[in-house]
């Protein structure tokens, strides 16, 4: 079976003030369909550079990014945006909804990006927000909803075109606990019902909830080992 | 078929983007909208007061009467050279004209003087046309009251008059002149009619004349400036319907230089002008001023365009995140180009039709108060329009490219 995420060689560097900073130095690793792996890391490590690359937001400057046994690395702008669109779902800290557009429009958005006619781009957004307990909520614009609806919303939005991974970028950075909670119990059933998860996060409360935790300092993968004490949320 | 209601659709979806983004910022989108407003508003009363000026000028041209040649006692300065000597018509040369060219329908000889009229205490100066009976039918003048001068009148030199309203007010007011005495540069004569008002084109004043028998007008006020006591200063020939002008104008031309014994290159001692040529010659004027117009005109549209691609570049700015966000969820770079196209197009769209309302308020209220004719069309209405979309695509252009070339992720992490 090949690897749903496969990296080689991965490095990604930046010009800052004359000086080459290597974000990503040298990363070759693979995940498997159904994983759910968190990402640590202190901040300036490389994690969330390294997600940007498999989520083909950023361009490696050398390496190779396989998602799903494609190489990416030939790939045009108008490619990636389709792979995206088709195969990963992001999740931000800062939830990035659309002010002044409702919980439903919000959802439906990357159904616009996929082709889809609007009937049925408000049908399958009607549907993920009812999976995520806001079939009440379908109008309400973002400043109307609290931050953990929101990023409930958020994560509809993300799981909309049926992504085969979730990529979530400390998707609990902006909440209190009781509401991190919440949102990591979605994950646990997500990951349950078959979606691969990468969590990019630098609490090692959320990191416990994965199964496999990897770890990265100044750009290299210093450590990637399964979890052994998970935390799995109760119900 | 799918594929195009697909692409329908998308444009429809940007269409609103735009408008719930307009909407956003509803004070800077009307603003904006009011430039091009002002621009387009320009452009098509500009647009619309050329093609006025033009019909107003052939309105005027055919007031003269559509068929008809104008020869004037004047060495034809058409070609290159100009000369200073005095030109040669007589009213012999009328007589042959009137029998030896094809459609002649009638002729009307002319001398023209300055005069003064003075009638208790007031007077007035103004131009005096010599003329025959049949002046005013060839030249399509009638009078408003009393009678034209008559073929009699002609034949007896007679010291009668008619005015035109304007010199009629000037010397009368309100009051009825109609058998009037008039002293003309001294000599006592007689008001016999007062002409119908022809108004005015250019700022002259087609109601400051005075007519009067051209046997008159010879005796008393041309006097010395003519050569000979059968000499014509101009001479207005109308021509059967159907009848080719430049043909004519040949035949005169032929019989005329003939009858002068002109040969060769030298230059012809008359000058002869068809209604067809004053019209083209006025047109070329107007359409001289209309260019001009509009080009003055477009300076302000241009400079709406100029707030658009500002605004635009205000806005791309503004929503570099919702950029970076949308290319994440797998927005390609056309949608993102076409999206903030579709956003400056409908901005402009809106400022265009509220233009084109306001130039067809403006136009209307021009041919209603300074009864000067401004027509807008419907093709000129679909022009504004299409024009404002174009205006927006041009200069919404820019800032949707540089929007479009955004990278997602630094897109994403700007604040």
């Amino acid at each position: 079976m090949t690897a749903l995420v496969e990296t080689r060689d991965l490095v990604k560097t930046y010009e800052l003030g004359g000086e080459t900073v290597k974000a990503v130095d040298g990363v070759s690793l693979s995940i498997d369909r159904g994983e759910y792996v968190a990402i640590m890391g202190a901040s300036g490590s490389g994690k969330s550079t390294f997600m940007n690359m498999i989520g083909c937001l950023d361009v490696p400057t050398s390496g190779q990014v396989r998602i799903d046994g494609i190489a990416t690395g030939d790939m045009d702008s108008d490619a990636l945006a389709k792979l995206r669109n088709a195969k990963v779902g992001f999740v931000f800290q800062q939830f990035n909804l659309l002010a002044r557009t409702t919980a439903l429009d919000n959802v439906a958005l990357p159904l616009i990006y996929a082709g889809l006619g609007s009937v049925e781009r408000r049908e399958k957004a009607r549907l993920k927000l009812g999976d995520m307990g806001l079939g009440d909520r379908l109008d309400h614009s973002p400043a109307k909803l609290s931050g953990g609806q929101q990023q409930r919303v958020a994560i509809a939005r993300a799981l909309v075109t049926e992504p085969l991974i979730l990529l979530a970028d400390e998707p609990t950075g902006a909440l209190d606990t009781k509401t991190s909670e919440d949102i990591m119990e979605i994950f646990q059933h997500l990951n349950e019902a078959g979606i691969t998860i990468i969590v990019v996060t630098h609490e090692l409360d959320i990191a416990d909830h994965a199964k496999r935790r990897i770890e990265f300092r100044d750009g290299k993968v210093i450590e990637d080992r399964a979890v052994t004490h998970r935390r799995i949320p109760v119900s | 078929m799918a594929k195009f209601a697909q692409q329908a659709s998308a444009w429809l979806v940007n269409v609103s983007i735009a408008m719930t983004a307009l909407r956003t910022n509803l004070m800077r989108s009307i603003l904006t909208a009011l430039g091009v407003m002002i621009g387009v508003f320009a452009v098509t009363l500009a647009v619309a007061v050329g093609s006025g000026a033009q019909i107003s000028v052939m309105q005027s041209i055919n007031a003269l009467g559509s068929n008809m040649a104008l020869i004037f006692a004047q060495p034809d300065s058409e070609g290159s050279r100009t000369t200073f000597d005095r030109g040669r018509l007589t009213m012999r040369d009328a007589r042959a004209i009137e029998k030896q060219v094809s459609g002649v329908a009638s002729i009307a000889p002319q001398l023209r003087a300055s005069i003064q009229l003075v009638v208790a205490g007031r007077n007035a100066t103004t131009s005096a046309v010599g003329a025959t009976a049949d002046y005013g039918v060839v030249a399509n003048i009638s009078t408003e009251n009393g009678r034209f001068i008559s073929d009699a009148d002609v034949r007896s030199a007679a010291r009668v008059v008619v005015l035109g309203p304007s010199v009629a007010g000037k010397l009368f007011g309100d009051y009825d002149p109609i058998g009037e005495t008039v002293r003309i540069n001294r000599a006592p004569f007689t008001i016999v009619g007062i002409l119908e008002s022809k108004g005015s084109s250019f700022g002259n004043d087609n109601d400051d004349i005075a007519i009067m028998p051209i046997s008159t007008v010879r005796q008393r006020f041309a006097g010395d400036t003519l050569a000979g006591p059968d000499d014509l200063q101009v001479l207005f020939v109308s021509f059967d319907d159907g009848i080719s002008l430049p043909q004519a104008k040949r035949e005169m031309t032929k019989l005329l230089r003939d009858r002068y014994k002109v040969r060769g290159k030298e230059v012809n001692p008359f000058t002869i002008r068809t209604t067809e040529e004053f019209m083209k010659q006025s047109s070329q004027v107007t359409n001289i001023f209309q260019i001009v117009l509009v080009a003055i005109a477009s300076i302000s549209l241009l400079v709406g365009g100029i707030g658009i691609m500002n605004i635009m570049l205000v806005s791309v700015t503004e929503r570099t995140r919702e950029i970076g966000l949308r290319m994440a969820l797998g927005a390609r770079r056309s949608d993102i180009r076409n999206q903030f196209l579709v956003e400056a197009a409908v901005l402009c769209v809106i400022g265009g039709a509220m233009g084109l309302f306001l130039a067809i308020a403006g136009g209307t209220a021009l041919t209603v108060y300074a009864d000067f004719p401004v027509p807008i069309g419907f093709d000129v209405g679909i022009g504004a329009i299409i024009f404002s979309a174009v205006v927006g695509l041009v200069f919404g252009g820019y800032p949707a490219i540089r929007a479009s070339r955004l990278s997602p992720i630094e897109a994403l992490r700007s604040e």
